[in-house]
Formats: structure tokens, sequence, C-alpha cells
């Protein structure tokens, strides 16, 4: 018997107003014409309630791209979820945040790109930085959890004690540093993302004297760069373990990445359910368990831990899906990160990433943030 | 950050709220979820925002006679302390 998944990604729509470069999301959108209707939406929220899953992250693209939000939103709760509205900000009006809250939105997690003005619009590639800010005073006028998600790399990473004093100030319960993923956009930008030594060691600094500081009042998450670690993350919670990603169509993955992987085929919400995706699936028992790993992993003390790292980064980087992730030291293609972490640290120069520039507009996803993870050692 | 006094009254952070099954029941928050067995879940069950944590002290105190009345006193502390650094518990 499978255990049941625990959190469902509502992937509801690929539009996002920001061009950020370190954007995750896939290179290939989902078309807005092929996107689920609010009743389908909603059935999805009612079968994953009856399968046992606790949390429905509302996330894309950006979700106030959907003008049914609101009424998404209050069928997961009906269903029994638990609603985290994860956004840029970008569509959120007083009027709309109000009936979201009355909608039963419990959480709203608020992308920052930066502290500085100039810079944080720059890596949105929208003017967003100063609405944010006013947005978060907005969001302490109502009855709703706040978290702000600061995403930081190579660009920004110099400055992390001023972007932590300018969270603070915007009073959320909880501030989520996170080391950019390099997935999609930040793959492709990753000599500019990807922070030096030096630079990580500092990081890590400021965010446990920053923990210590706000201990009580805020909650501080940082997620670490895989890159740096002796062991990969344990991506997803483990493949097919934890976690259902229902993409704008309807297709049901394993995460958003998935899709790189050749040869997996993913069902549809409109043909099969979601409990019976979830246990007979070939795409999600591909990766479940530990039949499919190679050694190192077959034989490793950590594969309960990390369950072999990212498949998806396995595939991105060695061309099999198959690999040990190679951000693990133990992985034999692990000379691959090591070249990106030579490259990272024999220069102190900081190159321009492109944006992403897609008439699909994209927002952050770092594949990680969805829970039930714990950081790479 | 300090362990709660007997005048505060603790309760769950804001965004976390209880779920899952009367089995299983579980503390909802942004990012997870945590299960709650046997005494953790009778303390959290108490802290309703209501009482105060003198008051439950007392009240658990009560319920378990058999236990050292200190030791209860500081497990519950150190409990409580934890869940309020993870922002789950606010006094």
């Amino acid at each position: 018997m499978i255990p049941n998944p625990l959190a469902l990604i509502a992937e509801i729509t690929h539009r996002c107003p920001l061009h950020c470069v370190y954007c995750s999301n896939p290179l290939e959108m989902a078309a807005v014409s092929s996107e689920l209707s609010t009743t389908q939406w909603i059935d999805v929220f009612q079968q994953a309630g009856k399968l046992g899953v606790l949390h429905a992250h509302f996330t894309g693209g950006e979700p106030l791209a959907r003008p049914d939000l609101t009424e998404l939103i209050a069928g997961a709760r009906v269903a029994g979820l638990y609603t985290n509205l994860i956004t840029s900000g970008i569509g959120l009006t007083e009027t709309r945040l109000n009936a979201l809250v009355d909608a039963g939105l419990d959480h709203i997690q608020l992308s920052f790109q930066d502290s500085r003005e100039d810079s944080a619009n720059w890596i949105a590639g929208a003017k967003a930085h100063a609405h944010k800010i006013e947005l978060s005073r907005l969001i302490r006028l109502y009855k709703v959890a706040f978290t702000v998600n600061l995403v930081i790399h190579r660009q920004n990473i110099d400055h992390l004690d001023e972007m932590i004093s300018f969270i603070e100030q915007l009073a959320p319960e909880r501030m989520e540093i996170a080391h950019t993923q390099y997935y999609g956009w930040a793959l492709k930008n990753r000599a500019a993302l990807l922070p030096s030594r030096v630079q990580l060691d500092k990081a890590v600094e400021a965010v446990a004297a920053a923990d210590q500081r706000l201990a009580g009042r805020i909650r501080v998450d940082f997620v670490v760069p895989d890159y740096y670690a002796r062991f990969p993350k344990a991506c997803m919670g483990g493949w097919g373990r934890r976690l259902m990603l229902v993409n704008p169509a309807g297709k049901v993955l394993p995460c958003h990445a998935a899709e790189v992987i050749p040869g997996l085929t993913f069902e549809n919400v409109r043909d099969r359910t979601l409990d019976d995706i979830w246990q007979h699936s070939p795409s999600f028992q591909r990766f479940r368990g530990e039949d499919w790993m190679p050694e190192p992993c077959r034989s490793c003390d950590q594969r309960a831990q990390d369950f072999g790292g990212c498949r998806c980064q396995a595939m991105l980087l060695t061309g099999n899906a198959d690999a040990t992730d190679p951000a693990c030291s133990l992985a034999p293609a692990h000379n691959i990160v090591e070249a990106a972490l030579i490259e990272a640290n024999s220069t102190a120069t900081v190159s321009q990433p492109t944006a992403a520039s897609s008439f699909v507009q994209l927002q952050y996803r770092a594949e990680n943030l969805w829970s039930y993870r714990t950081n790479p050692e | 950050m300090a362990p709660p006094e007997d005048s505060s009254q603790p309760r769950l952070a804001a965004g976390c709220r209880w779920g899952g099954t009367e089995q299983d029941r579980v503390i909802l928050f942004p990012e997870g979820a945590i299960k709650l067995q046997g005494t953790g879940r009778q303390v959290l069950e108490h802290c309703d925002g209501q009482r105060s944590f003198g008051q439950i002290i007392a009240e658990l105190q009560a319920q378990f006679a058999d236990a050292d009345p200190t030791k209860i006193r500081a497990d519950i502390s150190q409990f409580l302390e934890q869940l309020r650094h993870k922002r789950i518990v606010d006094y």
C-alpha cells in the first residue's frame, strides 16, 4: 500500500507578469486555452481531500492571473485543505485580498527579489518592488499568515544583511531565504547566479545571526544551494512519496520539472482520478522506492534520507535521469558540479544574467519550497 | 527569547491550525504539518488562547498526578518555547 500524498501543488496557470532571471519554471508552458476550468479544479481539490492531502499550494505562473482564484481557494478549503498562495502580488488589490481571506485563505507567500528597488525590478523584469511593499502593509491588516520569500544568488547575496533587515520591517511571521535552484532559466543563467564559497559562508552566518535575533518573532528558513552540499537534497521529499503537482492543463506530475525527463508520460485529471494516478501511474512509479537506484545510491546509508537526490537535475546535468544526482559528492558525475564551482570561485566578477524573456511570463518556483523537505548537508 | 510566563495565554500562531483526522491529528502550518500524539497533543489542545500558561500547567499537573510536577512544568515550558521559535505557537 502506497502512503497517501500530503501536498498538492496546484499550478493553476503559467501566466506571470514577472520575468525573473532565476525562474525555475519549465521553459515550455501550458497555453491559456488548455487551462482547467473552475469546476475541474474544485473537483481536483475534493479528490485530494479524500486522498488525505493536507495542503494545497497555489502557484503558477502567477495564480492571481486566474480571475476565479477566490472560488478555487474556497473550493480547496471546503475540501478540507490548508490553502497557501504563492505569489508575486501583481494583481492583488485590497478588494481581492479581502475576498481571498473571506474565502478561507490560510497563508500568503510573497516573493521579493531584493531590498534595493532598482535591483529588485531589474531581477524581476518588472516594476514590482514598490507595489510589493505596499501590499505587505495591506496583508498585515488582514487575518492571514504571511511569509516573505527572498531568492538569493551571486547578484544580491553580498547585501543579505540589508535584505534581512528590509524583510524584518515588513513584519511577516516567517521569512524564507532560498538559494536559487538551477532549473529552467536559472540553469541557463547559472554562471551569473551561483555564489562563491566565500559569499555562501557569509550568507550562512548572516542567516544564523538573524535566526537568533528574530527568534519568537519571525521564523527564518534557509534553503542552501545543493551544489555546495555533501549530499543531494531530498527533492520533493522523494519521487512520488509526498507530493503531486497538477499543471494548468490538468497533467499530474511528481514535480514541476518532471517533463524534462524523456520517456515519461503523464496522466491527466480530465481522464483519471488523482487516486488512480497516485497508485498506478508508471511515471509516479518510475523512481518511487529504491529499485531504480544505481550505485553508489543503492548501497548508500543516505538513500532513505535523500532518495538519490533530484531526478530532473540528474537528467539536466548528465543526460541520464537514472544517474545519482551530480550534486552528491559521491556521484560518478560530481565533476560536472565541481566544474561549475571552480568557475564560480575563480573570479569575483558578477556577470549579467539574461532576463527570462518569454511572452508567457514567468515567475519563480524553486521546486523544493513545497514543504516536507530537509536541507542537504 | 524566553519561556512563557504564567499569565501569558499560549495559542496557535497565525497560519497554524488543527487538521487531519481524529486518530491522526496534525497541526497544519504554511510549509508542512506536525503530527501530535499523546501528551504533546494534550498540551496543545490546552493552548486555546483562553487559558493562561499557569492554568494549563496546573490542569496537566492535576491530570498527571503521578509525574513530578516540576518536570511537567519544565517540559511543557521547553516544548512551547521550541514551537514558538518555529512560529507554531505564540504566547
